[in-house]
């Protein structure tokens, strides 16, 4: 098929930049778990963050089954909770926000277009190599934790560690694909990365915060972090929320090959 | 199909969505075998055609067809048959020659290597230095092998020959002769004249989204435009001369006048210019720059 040198190209396109984000997740996991050793089983920590005002406890997911003083806790809300969801956001729309977007913006889309292939094809290619980049970085951080494990003695349970990554990779994955809806409305790289981290913010923020300001609470169906949860491994995975999530996720790739086909390509 | 013309359009138009009209309902007919040149000045429409064309942009009217397939609604067959040089080609600047063309390669199909080969070695292609670090005329050839290399029956090109020098020009015009002896079919946008009419077997100009003329590149010359300059015997007067229907009065310079003069007021001219004692009369055929102002010209003024 045509279209696959339109992914091998994507792929290679970013294939520096996502050796890049993969050795930093590996790095940061195995020194945050080098920590790890020094805080385990302080009460002092727990009695600390006991006193954190409530919102910022909701924020950082440190909430009911979360205790941080053991290694499911610590992971939770040291990567769970922030940090993994967000390095894996970034990648995949800045991925996304690249791939089409940007290689329009740059005028180097029109020449590709111009050969026997068709835009959803082309869509669909790039979409797909977006979803391998993120698949990438969630198996590394999967490898990294595992290993983190081990030496560091987190204990941390492999099952539902693989679950939360699930979770974080629908996650990204979401937000990609969005960039690549807006890149197929908009031939502007910066509104492919604006666009969808701007929903990405809300999320994280409605999906922290709903249970404190009870007035956003019913608003936290439109939150993708919600859909996830913070606490995989304290409070275990919900997979029919993945699949709500998932689905979103194919509904953006879909509304992505709606849009692209009812524009004129940006040429000027 | 397989009478079908290279290119045809019917009634095809272009309104952006900003309201500004490109294409006025252009009707052309591209057969096979020829070198159909495309003229008119920048912003014309002529880009705005071959996008069309190529289905990167959306008709507000019209249809096309390339080899019969509906640019439209078979644009995928349509395109599998065309070679594209890009008015304003923008290429992976990070690959190098060889990278691009391989990948190109495997957008279409299999590239007979020998025949790319030979185009590589004819245009003195750069191909293993990132095409960042190539000059504008370094990336050009790169653009006309990649339209070449899969010997499309259809070529679509445009402004093909920016920033190449003359002998490279000159090399690219005998591609267009072999080309087109095989039965192949180019359509050559262009602004200058000067590069097609050594090439191409008819003209079309075209000028704000409307087609002006299409024409043989010989009847384009052969109706057009005569240089008439006449050396009087006394001094030169212009006045007998200027009011004659279509002739232009370029220069007086004491003796001599400079006329501009189209052929079907020729013998008004000369009959004028009996009446005078005259040392010498020369008469030379404009270029097709001049005829193609003069048509300019002309429809500016019916406008």
């Amino acid at each position: 098929m045509i279209a696959t040198e339109v992914f091998r190209r994507g792929l290679s396109d970013h294939r520096r930049s996502l050796l890049g984000w993969c050795g930093g997740i590996a790095v940061y996991i195995l020194l945050l778990a080098a920590i790890f050793p020094s805080i385990k089983g302080s009460p002092e920590l727990s009695d600390l963050l006991e006193n954190y005002p409530e919102a910022l406890k909701s924020l950082f997911g440190l909430t009911g089954a979360v205790d941080i003083t053991r290694g499911a806790g610590f992971v939770d809300t040291e990567l769970f909770s922030f940090m993994l969801p967000l390095l894996a956001i970034v990648l995949a729309i800045g991925s996304g926000a690249r791939t089409l977007a940007g290689e329009e913006e740059s005028g180097r889309l029109e020449l590709v277009l111009a050969y026997p292939l068709s835009r959803r094809g082309a869509v669909v290619a790039k979409a797909a190599a977006v979803a391998v980049e993120v698949t990438v970085f969630c198996t590394v951080a999967y490898v990294a934790l595992a290993l983190a494990s081990q030496v560091f003695d987190l204990g941390l349970p492999l099952g539902r560690l693989a679950g939360g990554l699930l979770g974080v990779f629908f996650l990204a994955l979401l937000h990609g694909w969005l960039a690549i809806a807006t890149g197929a409305a908009l031939p502007s790289r910066a509104l492919a990365i604006g666009i969808p981290a701007a929903a990405a913010a809300a999320g994280y923020l409605v999906g922290g915060l709903h249970e404190l300001a009870g007035w956003l609470d019913p608003f936290r169906v439109v939150s993708s972090f919600w859909w996830v949860g913070q606490a995989p491994l304290s409070s275990g995975v919900d997979y029919s929320h993945q699949l709500v999530l998932a689905l979103a996720t194919a509904a953006a790739l879909a509304l992505a090959l709606v849009l692209i086909e009812r524009r004129d390509l940006d040429t000027a | 199909m397989a009478s079908a013309p290279a290119i045809e359009t019917a009634a095809l138009a272009k309104t952006y969505s900003g309201g500004v009209r490109a294409l006025a309902g252009l009707d052309l007919r591209v057969e096979r075998g020829e070198v159909f040149a495309f003229l008119g000045p920048n912003g014309a429409g002529k880009s705005t055609t071959i996008r069309l064309l190529l289905d990167l942009i959306r008709p507000t009217g019209g249809r096309a067809w390339i080899l019969g397939h509906d640019c439209r609604t078979a644009s995928v067959e349509a395109r599998r048959h065309v070679g594209y040089v890009p008015g304003d080609l923008r290429l992976f600047d990070r690959l190098t020659g060889r990278e691009q063309f391989d990948s190109l390669a495997r957008l279409r199909g299999p590239v007979d290597a020998a025949w790319r080969n030979a185009l590589v070695e004819r245009f003195a292609v750069v191909l293993d230095r990132p095409i960042r670090e190539l000059s504008r005329g370094n990336r050009q050839k790169l653009g006309i092998v990649q339209a070449f290399m899969h010997r499309p029956p259809v070529l679509v090109l445009d402004e093909p020959t920016s920033g190449l020098d003359p002998i490279l020009q000159m090399e690219f015009q005998t591609l267009l002769h072999e080309t087109v002896a095989t039965g192949a079919s180019v359509f050559l946008s262009s602004h200058s004249l000067d590069e097609v009419q050594h090439v191409a077997d008819r003209v079309a100009i075209i000028r704000s989204g409307n087609l002006i003329d299409v024409d043989s590149v010989e009847r384009l010359r052969g109706r057009s435009l005569r240089h008439v300059t006449i050396t009087f015997a006394g001094q030169a007067d212009e006045v007998p001369f200027a009011g004659l229907d279509g002739v232009r009065v370029v220069e007086t310079d004491g003796s001599v006048l400079r006329l501009s003069v189209p052929v079907a007021a020729m013998d008004t001219v000369v009959k004028a210019a009996a009446r005078h004692r005259l040392v010498d009369l020369v008469s030379a055929p404009a270029d097709l720059e001049e005829i193609f102002l003069e048509l300019y010209r002309e429809n500016s003024d019916r406008d």
